[in-house]
């Protein structure tokens, strides 16, 4: 494969989807997908989700919503939902059966999606999330044969099952527009609220590109399939190996848990995970040498990675490259990238934990003050980061857009605030070290979670001002979870913790409440987070 | 600490998460043998990391988890069985 056949200078011009339908027709017999123990080949795939693409062409107008819900979870319907909604011009919303239905109503209603694709066991949500809709949405259920018993429930929408789809044939390919947008990826926001990011076709197809390039994808390789569609590690795991006619491989979430044998039986050649599963699998004993020849590149994101983590990884995976990448869902999930080097990297290491290395492709990223100027090499700022992968802003919120994109003085197009402290390298050759989060923003997990919101929320259900949100634990890859104080010693801690589970979602759900009589203040007069944590290191 | 039977761990992990079960609604005392701990959002892939650090502490024995069978990883009977017939074997 040459690099001329990966950058193909009219691929940004066609889609994110275009990469897979290249794929389709060269390579169409196969595997483009693994799930749920089923092969499915390139042929396969794109007929499935021609015939959803198709259905969507028919039934949506062409000046409605330019979004599509996707809410199915590890199945064909899942990767099918998705191609066909770009492959009908429209922006995917993945959404998640294991989230609360509040969250997915406030997902849908945000993204003003009136079309659905969803799998058979997501399908038994959509009576309470659609409940209180009075517009009419068209659902698409291609797993249902018979979907009477489904419609009754669902008075005043249209709900199609598989033999109400248009033949795969009758797909038109359109034209995208590359500033259109290609998928729109949630995260917590004011009150944890869910926040939209818009990403274009323009934008995620720079990062796939680039990361094709990289790595020197081929057919012959088969990836891992770790992410959430609702997390957006998973554009990597499906438009990568797509894009050159390679296979995802999706295990069930069970399977993910203890991921070893799955990589070992599937043959993966391509790992990409949270460096989490790395230590839960070193914990389990499954990072033993020799144990996984057959990965070629194995790649970690969104959380820190110890260097003993990856020494034990490059021992079981003797045959891989490891990438240590780093990025925020704002800039399309990764905007740096570090190979480790078994000689310079443990020197290049600092805490023990990789740095996150150098821009991706086109990107600009500066270490910047708060006036937005770029920082002495050597010295402290916020990352921000510029070029084609800067998301078009948040859904519906100017306010917010506002505060975190901005042009710095002497450059132009719009940079992200990454909210992430790092030190400005003192030459090019030097690698960029990330210090820890901004403006009380943590990482939990790789979930970014505002502190401050979880607060807010807190304050609401307690009925006391004395709140304060700390991340803890936090283990060698970050922090691992949310723990809340509440200053009054008469609060139920689990009658509170129940109220922030309806209000809040993901890691931003406090792991622990606890009620003391005060909480401790610090100098600036705000309660004083590092004396909580105290508390809760002390021996029990 | 002499080695944990099956009962004892299952006793371990009923205590040990009390809470989240009960949040869940479910009566701790009274969970079938083939409970599923993540299906049903008691724990998740760090508290099962939490609870096997706690398994190790409590009992004194290291577990090899490799065989495992990821489906019965949080099934409160068939892991509890494991982790009873591995600490045997360990000692």
């Amino acid at each position: 494969m040459s690099l001329a056949e990966v950058d193909a200078p009219r691929s940004s011009e066609r889609g994110l989807h275009s990469g897979f339908l290249r794929s389709a027709d060269r390579f169409p017999e196969r595997p483009a997908l693994e799930v749920e123990g089923r092969a499915w080949s390139y042929a396969e795939l794109r007929d499935r989700a021609a015939a959803i693409a198709a259905t969507l062409q028919a039934r949506t107008p062409e000046d409605g919503p330019p979004l599509t819900g996707v809410f199915a979870y590890r199945n064909a319907t899942a990767f099918a939902g998705v191609l066909g909604t770009l492959m009908r011009g429209h922006g995917y919303v993945p959404l998640n059966r294991t989230f609360p239905i509040r969250r997915t109503q406030q997902m849908l209603e945000s993204a003003g999606c009136r079309a659905i694709v969803a799998d058979a066991e997501s399908a038994g949500q959509l009576e309470s999330i659609l409940a209180d809709r009075t517009d009419e949405l068209l659902v698409l259920l291609p797993d249902e044969d018979d979907v009477t018993e489904i419609a009754a429930r669902l008075p005043g929408h249209t709900v199609l099952g598989r033999r109400d789809l248009a033949p795969a044939g009758d797909w038109q390919p359109q034209p995208v527009d590359p500033a259109a947008l290609a998928y729109v990826l949630f995260l917590s926001g004011r009150k944890g609220a869910p926040r939209g990011i818009m990403i274009s076709h323009r934008s995620v197809e720079h990062y796939v590109t680039t990361l094709v390039a990289r790595l020197g994808i081929t057919e012959e390789d088969r990836f891992s399939q770790t992410s959430e569609l609702t997390f957006d590690n998973s554009v990597f795991d499906m438009f990568v190996p797509w894009q050159q006619g390679a296979c995802v491989c999706c295990p069930s979430a069970k399977t993910l848990i203890k991921p070893g044998r799955y990589i070992s039986d599937s043959r993966l050649t391509v790992w990409f995970s949270v460096p989490s599963t790395a230590v839960f699998m070193q914990r389990f004993r499954m990072l033993k040498p020799g144990s996984y020849p057959t990965l070629r590149h194995s790649l970690f994101s969104c959380e820190a990675l110890p260097v003993e983590v990856v020494e034990a990884w490059a021992a079981a995976a003797p045959n891989s490259t490891i990438d240590n990448f780093f990025g925020a869902s704002e800039v399309t999930v990764d905007f740096v990238g570090y190979r480790w080097d078994p000689e310079r990297s443990p020197r290049e290491s600092e805490d023990a934990v990789l740095p996150v290395g150098f821009p991706l492709g086109e990107l600009d990223v500066i270490v910047a003050d708060e006036e937005l100027r770029e920082v002495a090499p050597g010295a402290e700022g916020e990352i921000l980061v510029g070029g084609p992968q800067v998301s078009a802003g948040y859904l519906h919120d100017p306010e917010a857009t506002a505060a975190a994109f901005a042009a710095p003085p002497g450059r132009s197009g719009r940079y992200y605030r990454t909210g992430f402290r790092a030190r400005r390298p003192r030459s090019p050759a030097e690698p960029l070290v990330y210090l820890g989060p901004m403006r009380d923003q943590v990482q939990v997990l790789g979930e970014p979670v505002p502190l401050r919101e979880v607060e807010a929320v807190l304050r609401e259900e307690s009925g006391t001002e004395a709140v304060a949100a700390v991340a803890w634990p936090v283990a060698a890859t970050g922090a691992q979870g949310v723990v809340a104080f509440v200053g009054d010693e008469d609060a139920d801690p689990d009658a509170l913790r129940a109220a922030l589970r309806e209000r809040l979602h993901g890691q931003l759900v406090p792991r622990r409440v606890h009620a003391l009589s005060e909480l401790p203040v610090g100098e600036g007069g705000d309660f004083d987070r590092d004396a909580l944590i105290r508390i809760l290191e002390e021996p029990k | 600490m002499s080695q944990p039977t099956a009962q004892d761990v299952r006793a371990y992990v009923v205590t040990t998460l009390d809470e989240p079960l009960r949040a869940a609604g479910v009566d701790p005392a009274a969970i079938p043998d083939d409970f599923d701990l993540h299906k049903t959002g008691v724990i998740d892939s760090l508290g099962i990391l939490e609870l096997i650090t706690g398994l190790e502490e409590q009992f004194g024995v290291e577990i090899d988890y490799e065989d495992l069978d990821p489906e019965e990883l949080t099934i409160v009977g068939p892991f509890s069985r494991y982790v009873a017939e591995r600490s045997r074997q360990a000692a």
